[in-house]
């Protein structure tokens, strides 16, 4: 087995992980702040796919304004769902339920809205300039947008952090997720502090579905091939958990990489594996979330 | 509020409301051949089921403008599957209790397909399936009220076979490695395809088997450890929008330099080309259930035209195949005089020869009375630059064509998998 191989195996394995951890974090930034599990979060990430079509396809326009532009749409669309429709559900008996149906409903929803829009044909939009490229290690080729999109990976991870530790907004959203009751007692806007972390985190969806977009099938139902995995990875981090997101997904984006490799008849069914491990010996998942930490 | 005008507008709607059904029930009883048809409306298969509703319409449309022999007139109700077997289940037993069709038709899945037909068989209503290619439904649970009018798996990977043992002598191979979805229609691709080589006597050496799940949205693992395993041919047994995503992560790869790409049951199908334009490469071997520019006849022409005129996009391999199933049903009538002797039908598509737009010029399709399955010539192309039928900038050409006697489930073959 030679070293450039699994280099190779590791970077494919790093841009599953990148891609799963960018729809995961938006995931878990909503349920650790606003206690809402988002089963519709997938569908932004599709919508955001459609948006980077329009601009980079229909309008003919740049694509780092096609990202721009599908987290900006994905973040406002999802800020207004959660304005209008989530809000109303907030604190009634069975919440849960609730949340689970009408975020299902949703799913259903927005795929229809995109097919209105779009049509039900497969899209795809070619990868921008620089970027179309690879780089070659041994006899096997890197693409040099599989390396953007790591790093696109790393910069979310890296702002994340310090936008939620470094500044008064995220102390805010932080402390959202701890008491919210309390929260309000101090003055802070409580109901738009949801509706931005909703929008926040369904931008990162969009921005997500922009990014794969050249390198996967623009579809209706797009949303609902990432959402599962990206449940896995969520629930091994940690429900609420943004660094278990992360490491989640780098241990699924790599066991799925050698996996495929190695036992190739099985790999499928090591990504449910590894979360069946992960669950039994730490049942909180990778990292427990603050609020369940004992002081 | 509404003013003396709005209340006028509203006396005259509900007098029509109460008038229409009034004037249906007074009406004659019209001579309807009623069809129950299931495809799924959303989600990634729900381009094939839109695909299949427009070209069944149009269809129903081009012969009730005629009229069936007797005087009937064809009516189908659609009803999304939602690409579910127990709930399309619900909905064949439905049709037959409520709505009382004479025929059940469609289906986008093979796993749906095998549901709907044990409802076919128990109830004796035929179920004509029009887009789903597995072979076991014509062979291993074969019954006498199901008929396909598109081809199985086994046709396609006959053909591919063939094509294989053709390409050996200009193109000389020997390892192949297979990467196709994880479920029944992944693995009886590649079944297929091993036993018709060994049939043919190619020899060949197996490299590599990767079964990712259906509708992975990422391939870049399976890439990487397919280029490892240098194969010189990859077989690909993908189902829709997968075949977009392996190819677009493959080309940055730089795969298709490497090896060759072949793909003879539905990569060839026009979404591949109209979701791709010119980012497809050139000479990937494909095929499909139909195809827009092969053969190049009128009947064709025609019919993708018109399907253009329809909907505003040109069709899917999935439209021809419902389109020919309302054809057939049509000519089964005709044959019988009506449409509720089940039995008699069954004869009468039994052997039926069908005109349709796949089918090249001196050729038509047959119904195999032994199985119930449609023969058809099936023609594999590779991807060269044509733009005629926009936003695809590459379309098949390069023909190879296969005769149906050549490419048909062997007698044998059927016997063994019925014993079983």
């Amino acid at each position: 087995m030679d070293f450039s191989f699994l280099l190779t195996q590791m970077v494919s394995g790093l841009t599953l992980a990148t891609l799963l951890f960018l729809v995961a974090s938006g995931l878990t930034l909503i349920f650790g702040v606003g206690n809402v599990f988002n089963f519709a979060h997938g569908s932004f990430y599709m919508l955001g796919a459609y948006l980077g079509y329009q601009v980079v396809t229909v309008w003919s326009l740049n694509f780092w304004f096609a990202l721009l532009f599908a987290a900006l749409g994905a973040g406002v669309f999802g800020a207004l769902i959660e304005c209008l429709v989530l809000r109303r559900i907030y604190g009634r008996a069975n919440e849960g339920g609730f949340q689970i149906l009408l975020t299902y409903c949703l799913i259903l929803i927005i795929d229809d809205l995109v097919k209105l829009v779009w049509g039900a044909e497969y899209k795809s939009i070619s990868r921008p300039a620089g970027f179309s490229g690879s780089l070659t290690v041994g006899d096997i080729a890197i693409p040099s947008y599989n390396l953007l999109i790591i790093a696109i990976g790393l910069v979310v991870v890296v702002a994340s952090w310090w936008i939620l530790n470094r500044t008064r907004p995220g102390k805010i959203a932080r402390a959202a997720a701890v008491d919210r009751e309390m929260l309000g007692a101090l003055g802070i806007n409580v109901p738009l502090t949801m509706t931005v972390v909703f929008g926040i985190a369904t931008a990162l969806g969009g921005l997500t579905g922009a990014l794969a977009a050249p390198l996967r099938t623009v579809t209706p139902g797009a949303g609902i091939e990432v959402i599962i995995d990206s449940m896995i990875v969520v629930v091994m981090g940690g429900m609420g958990n943004f660094w278990g997101a992360w490491l989640g997904a780098l241990l699924l984006g790599e066991v799925n990489a050698f996996a495929v490799a190695f036992v190739p008849e099985w790999a499928t069914l090591f990504s449910f594996l590894v979360m069946v491990v992960v669950l039994i010996f730490k049942p909180e998942g990778l990292f427990a979330p603050r609020t369940t930490r004992k002081v | 509020m509404a003013g003396k005008h709005g209340w006028k507008c509203l006396a005259v709607g509900l007098m029509s409301l109460i008038a229409v059904p009034l004037a249906q029930a007074a009406a004659p009883a019209e001579k309807v051949i009623r069809i129950g048809a299931m495809y799924p409306m959303t989600g990634r298969p729900g381009l094939y089921g839109m695909d299949s509703v427009a070209a069944a319409e149009m269809a129903i449309d081009e012969i009730n403008a005629k009229g069936v022999a007797g005087g009937y007139k064809i009516d189908a109700i659609f009803t999304d599957s939602k690409a579910k077997p127990a709930y399309a289940v619900r909905v064949a037993n439905r049709y037959i209790a409520e709505d009382k069709v004479h025929f059940l038709f469609g289906v986008v899945s093979s796993g749906v397909g095998l549901a709907v037909t044990e409802v076919s068989k128990q109830n004796k209503v035929i179920f004509v399936g029009t887009d789903h290619a597995a072979t076991e439904l014509t062979v291993d649970n074969f019954q006498p009220y199901y008929f396909r009018v598109s081809n199985d798996t086994f046709q396609s990977m006959a053909a591919g076979a063939l094509y294989l043992k053709e390409m050996a002598k200009t193109k000389p191979w020997k390892k192949i490695a297979f990467i196709g979805p994880d479920y029944s229609y992944g693995h009886a691709q590649w079944d297929e395809l091993r036993y018709n080589l060994d049939r043919f006597g190619v020899p060949f050496e197996v490299v590599g088997e990767y079964w990712p799940k259906l509708s992975d949205p990422d391939y870049s693992a399976y890439i990487t450890s397919i280029m490892k395993d240098k194969p010189d041919v990859l077989v690909a047994g993908f189902w829709g929008g997968d075949t977009v995503a392996f190819i677009k992560q493959a080309k940055a790869y730089g795969m298709f330099d490497k090896l060759t790409y072949f793909h003879p049951d539905a990569g060839g199908n026009y979404e591949l080309m109209s979701a791709m334009g010119d980012e497809l490469p050139l000479g990937l071997i494909l095929s499909a259930r139909h195809h827009n520019n092969w053969p190049a006849t009128e009947r064709n022409k025609k019919f993708v035209e018109e399907f253009k005129k329809r909907t505003g996009r040109y069709p899917t391999y999935a439209a021809e195949g419902a389109y020919a199933g309302i054809y057939a049903i049509a000519q089964a009538v005709e044959k019988v005089g009506n449409p509720d002797d089940a039995d008699a039908l069954v004869k009468a598509l039994e052997g039926m020869k069908l005109n349709l737009p796949e089918d090249p010029e001196g050729f038509v399709s047959i119904i195999d009375p032994g199985t119930h399955q449609i023969m058809q010539v099936q023609a594999i192309g590779t991807t060269i630059a044509n733009a005629d039928f926009p936003p695809a900038k590459m379309m098949l050409g390069n023909w190879s064509v296969y005769q149906p006697a050549d490419i048909f489930v062997p007698a044998e073959y059927i016997a063994a998998k019925r014993k079983k």
